[in-house]
């Protein structure tokens, strides 16, 4: 039976998962703006902060919201080493290679992480974020809700240290013309790898706070990955507010037609708006191009 | 001149051996192996046409292999016809999905077709998860007839599997070679180096796009109903999952993307590789072999992006400086 | 009848409007320079005339023929071959390859692609590099290899868009001399050129762009004299009557 509040409920999930795709895409956006690399291995990065939550809780009873710091570092530095050792590799190559590089890497930790820790599925047992709120009759979960506030909250600081600190205008600057923001001293080779830093940073907030009420398990990147495509082609290339509203409208998109249409198939309703946006509005809903 | 003759000689050693291989050796394994070894660089040699010679990469050509497999397995359930015919009719679908995905995905560029092959693939395979009529999720096992030519199948050796994929092998490779002296060879490549260019030289993107698809849409579904018929059973996971999509372009890229010997040598390292792997650290889900694809194709990717024959070639340049 | 003949072409991007209704005419056999400042809007004409976007007004005919928006390739296959000003090679393909390429748009047949291709590269002057990969080309060299492989489309009209900037002058005087060859075996030219010394002893007629607009057309001795044209060159200041001086 459809009523009102399932609808109301759906269109509330949907939104909040939605934030945290959001932050999952401005991520990659911000990788993919910077350099037009894009990180197939974006999806095994967000399982790695995933992880690095769980072990964090199972090992040393460190809840994820005190281990987000923890994973952000962590990640920052995935994403800095990434750089160093694959991508810088990589920047001049045929583009068949620049795909398959972080493509294998992607491969490599999710299979890595499916040996060492098993494929089997984990939860983090009663965090100090966990139960539900009645909101006006519906009920949302405060992991959830946390969560996407959070999100929001990291998309508003990350937004301004862009456009306000020099740092981030320097990065604004290496992605719309590298040669020419280096010939005003910025040096680009350090811009990429604070870009993969942070994009990476991005995921370690996002895992966190995903570990709170997700399943942990060495598959579960895949499917935000392309999620985040999907998002960022939708938000329109280069444009990080863009993809922000993507990630939402897609988690949208992908409630109610799980709730409408058949859960099923709300994957495929999620890659069927990234072909019509590609085929009608190449530049996305908000692209520089 | 003696580079040539050098060649002749080598491909003649090479067919004799290939031709005479399961005379000499009648165990399973190594047949299958070499089954496998011929079906993957079909594949690969597949996937080369669009992916190496146009340049345009797809990371969804399980689409086409599915889709040949499910073709020919459902008209002989369903209808009773040879799978060869239904292999036959399977190649035809695949040039019809090569069609109507390939327009519209030819005008985006580099990284929007690689991500929208990969969309397309994994609606494909859900699609064919939900649809009960052709198995859903379960599959399909085919149902075991009596061993013959025309039934293509076969129960006490591997031995007649062996020599269709040895001929469907060497039609792929024929294929390309046609490929790769013509016309069509020419254009591909010039559709890779530089797009505008090749329009301004009377090019038609498009179509020509569209036809590097078709010829390997038809060989990768040739390839699906194959398998379909020397596995005897399919289901989705195994016939339209993203790794299969994946495995085709590392093939073709090991051994060298855009020539028509790369996705053969590609296939003859990777193939053992990974079959053993699977045998020493036991199946169990542990995809332990695909860790070592994982790392071998950023090391590829990373070091030697146009694969062996980009590292044989350095050599030559290094002898002859 | 003209080979070519432009009537009244605009063409917008958004606002801006970089060639504001341009006549512009090429008889057979002739070689007429199109200059003009920097963003007068010259390339933005060739690429209307050659395909790479439809104008927003007028019409192009060639041979007779209204090419008017149609796509490069098929404007290629009508007789228009042209060149770029950042060259287009494909730089890992063999030079005598990538002229195959251009000579496939008149056969299906590799045996004659490459026969054709054999005798353009002589033509031409890059018979000896036929086996080097393009990308590993001087800059020179690939301007050759471009300007190569467009005449192997058999043209009636090749259009060369800055072919001669950043070339020495050894260079710069053996593409002059090419040029020239072209025009000898019956290939009309258009060329957009910025080296005077290249533009002004080759061609039969000069047309002048400024801000969009065609302000001159005429022999290249009239033009140089033109107040018009130096104005947009040089500036209000300086005017032909002080030249005398």
């Amino acid at each position: 039976m459809l009523t009102s509040e399932i609808i109301w409920q759906t269109i509330l999930s949907g939104i909040l998962m939605g934030c945290i795709y959001a932050l999952v895409a401005v991520g990659l956006c911000l990788i993919w703006g910077l350099m037009e690399i894009v990180n197939f291995a974006h999806g095994e990065m967000l399982m790695l902060a995933m992880f690095t939550a769980f072990w964090a809780f199972s090992l040393y009873h460190i809840d994820p919201i005190l281990s987000l710091p923890l994973c952000m570092i962590v990640l920052f530095i995935i994403g800095v080493a990434t750089y160093f050792i694959i991508i810088k590799k990589i920047i001049k190559a045929p583009f068949l290679a620049q795909i398959l590089a972080t493509f294998g890497l992607g491969i490599f930790l999710r299979y890595l992480a499916q040996f060492m820790f098993s494929p089997d599925f984990r939860t983090i047992k009663n965090p100090i974020l966990s139960g539900n709120i009645n909101l006006g009759g519906i009920f949302v979960g405060v992991p959830q809700l946390a969560a996407s506030l959070i999100c929001i909250v990291t998309f508003i600081i990350l937004y301004s240290f862009i456009n306000k600190t020099e740092v981030g205008i320097a990065l604004l600057a290496t992605s719309e013309d590298r040669e020419a923001a280096s010939l005003m001293g910025i040096n680009s080779d350090r811009m990429f790898a604070l870009g993969w830093g942070i994009g990476a940073a991005c995921l370690g907030v996002a895992g966190a706070l995903m570990s709170n009420f997700y399943y942990i398990f060495p598959e579960v990147g895949f499917n935000f990955a392309l999620i985040a495509y999907v998002a960022v082609a939708l938000g329109g290339f280069g444009s990080i507010p863009g993809s922000f509203v993507a990630g939402i409208i897609i988690g949208l998109v992908e409630f109610l037609s799980g709730l409408l249409i058949a859960p099923a198939f709300k994957y495929s309703f999620v890659f069927l708006i990234y072909l019509l946006v590609v085929f009608i509005r190449p530049q996305g809903l908000w692209g520089r191009y | 001149m003696g580079g040539n003759k050098h060649k002749w000689i080598w491909l003649v050693i090479g067919a004799v051996l290939c031709l005479i291989f399961p005379l000499f050796l009648t165990l399973p394994f190594p047949r299958h192996l070499m089954i496998m070894i011929f079906l993957y660089a079909s594949l690969g040699l597949a996937w080369n046409m669009i992916g190496g010679y146009a340049g345009q990469i797809s990371l969804g050509h399980a689409i086409f292999f599915g889709a040949g497999a499910y073709t020919s397995t459902l008209m002989l359930m369903k209808l009773g016809v040879s799978p060869w015919v239904g292999m036959l009719v399977g190649g035809i679908l695949s040039v019809g999905i090569a069609f109507i995905i390939g327009y519209p995905c030819f005008k985006l560029a580099g990284h929007y077709f690689a991500i929208a092959t990969i969309a397309i693939g994994e609606i494909a395979q859900q699609w064919m998860l939900n649809w009960d009529w052709a198995g859903s999720a379960v599959g399909l096992t085919l149902p075991i007839l009596p061993e013959s030519l025309i039934n293509l199948e076969f129960h006490t050796t591997k031995a007649p599997y062996y020599y269709v994929a040895l001929g469907i092998f060497i039609l792929a490779i024929l294929a390309t070679y046609g490929v790769d002296r013509s016309k069509l060879g020419y254009y591909f490549k010039a559709i890779k180096g530089d797009l505008e260019g090749a329009r301004s030289l009377g090019i038609n993107v498009s179509k020509y796009k569209f036809y590097a698809l078709a010829l390997s849409a038809f060989f990768t579904s040739i390839c699906g109903s194959f398998y379909a018929q020397y596995v005897l059973f399919i289901d989705p996971d195994s016939v339209f999952p993203l790794m299969l999509s994946i495995i085709v372009c590392l093939v073709a890229t090991l051994g060298g993307v855009g020539t028509v010997w790369g996705p053969v040598i590609g296939a003859f390292i990777l193939i053992p590789i990974s079959e053993f792997t699977r045998i020493q650290f036991g199946g169990g889900g542990k995809g332990t072999d695909l860790i070592i694809y994982g790392f071998l194709i950023m090391v590829i990717s990373i070091y030697q992006p146009f694969g062996v024959i980009g590292i044989s070639k350095r050599f030559k340049k290094k002898e002859s400086a | 009848m003209p080979l070519l003949e432009v009537q009244g072409l605009s063409k917008h991007f958004g606002g801006l409007v970089a060639n504001d209704r341009i006549d512009l005419r090429v008889d057979k056999g002739e070689i007429v320079g199109l200059i003009g400042p920097n963003g007068a809007g010259k390339t933005t004409l060739f690429n209307c005339i050659a395909g790479f976007y439809p104008p927003t007004a007028g019409n192009v005919q060639f041979k007779g023929e209204d090419i008017t928006g149609l796509p490069p390739n098929e404007i290629c296959l009508r007789g228009i071959a042209r060149t770029f000003q950042i060259v287009r090679i494909f730089k890992d393909m063999s030079v005598l390859d990538n002229v195959m390429v251009g000579a496939f748009s008149r056969t299906n047949s590799a045996a004659r692609a490459k026969q054709k291709a054999l005798e353009v590269l002589d033509f031409c002057g890059l018979a000896a590099k036929k086996s080097l990969l393009a990308g590993g080309l001087t800059i020179a060299d690939k301007k050759r290899l471009d300007f190569t492989k467009a005449l192997a489309t058999d043209p009636s009209l090749l259009m060369l868009d800055e072919a001669i900037a950043g070339l020495n002058q050894t260079e710069t005087a053996e593409a002059v001399e090419l040029v020239k060859k072209v025009r000898g075996s019956g290939i009309t030219v258009l060329l957009v050129e910025h080296v005077m010394e290249v533009v002004m002893p080759i061609s039969s007629r000069v047309v002048v762009l400024d801000y969009g607009k065609k302000i001159a057309e005429d022999t290249p001795e009239k033009v140089i004299h033109n107040e018009e044209v130096i104005k947009a060159y040089l500036g209000d200041k300086y005017h032909a009557s002080r030249r005398a001086h």
